[in-house]
């Protein structure tokens, strides 16, 4: 049965112009695009440091040898390959109100693995709900991203939330530091500040994108309702009125400034993002504006 | 105030319905609902969980209260409520309309029909508009013009539209008829106006007295008439050629008159018609006169039959009948010896005899073919009676050929041996035929048949014997046999026919004792069967129009043309207590009020503003409205 691609070749064109980019200096072979304040071996000066035994003598800066007699080794900057990680939200949570969010989120993760392919990156997806899903690795080009888009399209939700498990298990399977790219709700009953500060502590870089429904952060519905959690099944009855509505809201804004604030604390990237928003209004809106992708 | 439509308990009846419906809807629909949520930390802090999970209560009061009073405006305008007493409601009148034959009658320069109209329309325009009248036509039969009709123009049109009938006035089925039509609705009955003459048909005296709401508004008719009542022809017993007529004239009036009746016969043209007879009748007052006629002829014509001088009433002075011509049956014999078979076939003048030598045989002959002791070269194509056949070539096949044998019997069940009882002779020598299937054996030796009757197209009859050269020469019959023979061959040349004249409506036949119901068939002159019963040889049935029936009973054929009028002989006598005249109704039956437009509208608008403060409609915008405003502002927020 033939489906419908994620992303259309409109929309992929205009992503053309787009780079992914992360603001921590991080150590790699040359061959990336983000420039790192590690010494490598670039074409471009960086600095000068003094000689000590066993440095590479073709770069001692002989000129100031002669002057001052004393050796001086002369530092290049690098732009290292870095790998992109993206772990996509794929816990039953995504899927209510009509499985919006989790639409969302393939969407926009696809869009990055596009801007990611087209910049020679090194993409890797994880899904992800109590534990880490299957990798979707791919580099090389665009020519790679078909393969990419529908193993997207073949992830379907499942399972609660449990971040610090797969926080663990990702800081586990990877030695390397990069730029880690989570597209979730962040709806975990156990809190996911600690998992992901955990993340950021390890020396990743993180780039948060928080979706919500409108239905999440603003409930339009009033009187006595009878509420199901969609990954635990714990019901609740409530009567909800306006008062309660804006007591809701204060609280979901409060848990999403939370994120925010520990995202930029360690040096990371957030974005709050409604699904009632138009993909391309969040990826050259929000995205641009907190330098995820210019 | 009262209502029209329900009574009180049937709207209180049917507002609790609604309104329990309502409410349980009510409380199913705002009742708590239930949703799957992404998470639900967020919830437990907004608000503390409800104390009793199962109880339901109203939270939108003034919504439910708002629903329910919008339905029982809407149920009110359904019952139909209006403000002021029932008395004052609308009626529902019938107006019973003369529509008889006499009402064609001419008195000074107007048909009564015109006075019976005026008078009808007049009442009409009486009425109180809110009042519905229907229209009864009323000649025989009582026909509904209109039904119980509010408007009035419509009625008017239908007044306008009536003509008069052929039939005499049946008022008492009329009155019934209004009566019963009154009582099938459940409005409150107004009046049942009869307009027209009291000239009505003989009336049943086991009827039921009139209604108590009779109105009565009879049209003047004190008219001179005298007029054609019936008329018979039949063809003599002596001479089939000529017809004996008989007329019937009658005196409507109260004076006695002289009148004059002039019979003409020629084509349809009455103006290429000759006279062929008259007679001056003196008519008594309220009597009957009659005359008779004769007159030969042998051709198909009309007679015309006209009684001058004519009065205020024309339809009834003149009829016109449709005379058949005497039917013929052309009979060809192939014969050695004609003279055996002249005597028989002379003696009937509805035979026309040829005679020929089986030398000139042709085998197109038209009619009836007798073949005597002859086989043809070829059959005709006509029926034909074979005579004494020789064995080879006979129709019927010969099975053996017997000598000085008596003969049997006849097959009494046949109508070729009706009749037949002699068998007191023997046959010198006769052929025995062997039969099929389907024919019939009419007379039989001891071997077998030995005449045969075959039917299909074309018939044959077969006789395995000379009767004028048998011992059967002396008996009674062979003539008869002869006969039964030609009659069984064409039945149609033999049938005794009867014309009559008279009115529409019911006609009265007796028939003969061994004719049965499947030997009638009444028919009008387009073809199509007439209902009728037959009780104790008395055969009924009804024409309502003016036209010609056909009844053809067994070997009679009667041709009825009904196209006099009927007329009553019985003047009917109004109750003394029945109001005559227009009426004066009471004008507070105009200050009706109807309401229950508005409190449609009402209980419409009620339903409405329900559905916009309280309803998905309120919810499904003030939704849309606060995402938009929230998603625009956490935007904000972000930036």
């Amino acid at each position: 049965m033939a489906t419908t691609p994620l992303l259309d070749r409109e929309f992929l064109e205009k992503l053309e112009r787009l780079t992914i980019h992360w603001q921590k200096s991080f150590a790699g072979l040359v061959g990336g695009h983000n420039k790192s304040r590690l010494p490598g071996s670039g074409q471009e000066f960086l600095d000068h440091r003094n000689f000590h035994h066993g440095d590479d003598l073709r770069a001692i800066n002989w000129h100031a040898y002669l002057r001052l007699e004393k050796l001086f080794l002369k530092m290049f900057q690098v732009e290292p390959r870095v790998p992109v990680r993206m772990l996509v939200d794929l816990s039953t949570s995504m899927t209510a109100h009509g499985g919006g969010k989790f639409e969302y989120a393939r969407k926009l993760a696809a869009s990055l693995c596009y801007v990611g392919l087209l910049r020679l990156d090194s993409i890797e997806v994880h899904g992800f709900s109590n534990r880490l899903g299957h990798r979707i690795s791919s580099s090389g080009g665009r020519h790679r991203f078909p393969g990419v888009m529908d193993r997207l399209s073949l992830l379907g939700p499942e399972g609660a939330t449990d971040y610090l498990a797969v926080i663990r298990e990702f800081i586990g399977s990877y030695q390397q530091r990069g730029l880690v790219v989570i597209i979730s709700d962040f709806l975990d009953d156990r809190g996911c500040e600690r998992a992901l500060q955990y993340l950021a502590d390890f020396g990743h870089e993180l780039m948060l994108v928080q979706l919500w429904a409108e239905e999440d952060r603003n409930p339009p519905w009033t009187g006595e309702l009878e509420l199901r959690d969609a990954e635990t099944g714990v019901d609740l009855k409530l009567d909800f009125d306006d008062e309660a509505r804006r007591r809701y809201t204060f609280q979901f804004d409060e848990y999403a400034a939370a994120i925010q604030t520990m995202a930029h604390r360690s040096g990371g990237r957030y974005a709050g993002v409604s699904t009632a928003q138009p993909l391309e209004n969040v990826i050259f809106g929000e995205l641009v504006r907190m330098r995820g992708v210019a | 105030m009262y209502l029209l439509n329900l009574s009180l308990f049937q709207m209180f009846a049917v507002f609790g319905a609604v309104s329990a419906v309502s409410v349980a809807l009510y409380l199913l629909d705002r009742s708590r609902r239930k949703l799957v949520v992404s998470t639900l930390r967020f919830w437990t802090a907004a608000e503390q969980p409800a104390v009793a999970a199962r109880r339901r209560h109203i939270s939108q009061p003034w919504s439910l209260i708002l629903q329910l009073v919008s339905m029982a405006l809407l149920i009110l305008a359904l019952a139909q409520v209006r403000f002021g007493s029932p008395a004052s409601a609308g009626r529902d009148h019938v107006i019973v309309l003369d529509t008889s034959a006499w009402m064609a009658a001419r008195s000074g320069n107007r048909a009564l029909i015109d006075v019976a109209r005026q008078n009808a329309r007049e009442y009409l325009r009486a009425v109180p508009a809110r009042d519905r009248v229907m229209l009864v036509r009323a000649d025989a039969l009582a026909t509904p013009a209109t039904a119980f009709e509010p408007d009035h123009k419509k009625v008017e049109a239908a007044i306008q539209a009536s003509q008069p009938g052929s039939t005499a006035l049946n008022l008492d089925q009329a009155l019934s008829f209004a009566r019963h039509v009154q009582g099938q609705d459940g409005r409150r009955a107004g009046e049942i106006v009869f307009v027209g003459s009291s000239r009505t048909a003989e009336r049943d005296p086991g009827m039921a007295a009139p209604p108590k709401n009779l109105r009565v508004m009879l049209t003047p008719d004190n008219i001179e008439n005298s007029g054609l009542r019936k008329v018979g022809l039949r063809r003599s017993a002596d001479d089939p050629e000529q017809w004996e007529i008989y007329v019937s004239a009658h005196n409507y009036g109260t004076r006695p008159r002289n009148v004059t009746l002039l019979l003409e016969y020629g084509a349809q043209n009455a103006a290429t018609r000759a006279p062929v007879g008259s007679e001056a009748l003196l008519l008594p007052a309220g009597g009957d006169g009659e005359a008779t006629f004769q007159y030969r002829t042998a051709y198909a014509g009309i007679l015309g039959i006209k009684m001058t001088p004519h009065d205020a009433f024309p339809s009834d002075d003149q009829t016109e009948l449709e005379l058949p011509a005497m039917p013929h049956l052309a009979v060809t014999v192939y014969s050695d010896q004609p003279d055996l078979l002249r005597p028989l076939l002379s003696a009937t003048p509805r035979l026309t005899a040829t005679y020929r030598k089986p030398a000139e045989y042709k085998s197109d002959d038209t009619g009836l073919v007798i073949l005597d002791r002859f086989i043809p070269p070829q059959r005709p194509s006509a029926d034909s009676i074979w005579i004494d056949p020789p064995a080879e070539g006979s129709p019927i096949p010969v099975k053996k050929t017997v000598d000085n044998v008596p003969f049997s019997h006849w097959d009494a069940g046949q109508p070729a041996a009706a009749g037949l009882r002699a068998k007191d002779f023997k046959l010198e020598k006769t052929a025995v035929f062997a039969t099929a299937p389907g024919d019939s054996a009419v007379g039989e030796v001891e071997a077998g048949p030995v005449v045969v009757a075959r039917a299909g197209k074309p018939k044959i009859v077969v006789l395995g014997f000379h009767p004028a050269l048998s011992p059967m020469r002396y008996e009674l019959a062979w003539p008869l046999l002869f006969a039964n023979l030609l009659r069984w061959v064409s039945p149609e040349i033999f049938l005794r026919s009867e014309v009559g004249g008279g009115s529409v409506g019911t006609v009265k036949l007796q028939v003969a004792d061994d004719v049965t119901a499947k030997d009638i068939h009444v028919t009008t002159d387009d073809g199509s069967p007439v209902p009728f019963t037959l009780r104790e040889k008395t055969l009924d049935f009804f024409a309502g129009a003016p036209g010609a029936v056909r009844v053809l009973a067994g070997d009679h054929e009667y041709m009825y043309s009904l196209t006099l009028p009927q007329l009553g002989d019985v003047k009917w006598e109004a109750p003394p207590n029945a109001p005559h005249g227009i009426p004066h109704f009471s004008v507070v039956m105009e200050h009706i009020t109807d309401v229950w437009p508005w409190l449609a509208l009402l209980g419409a608008a009620g339903l409405l503003i329900e559905w916009l403060l309280y309803g998905r409609f309120r919810m499904a915008k003030l939704a849309t409205r606060t995402m938009t405003k929230r998603t625009a502002e956490a935007a904000e927020v972000r930036r």
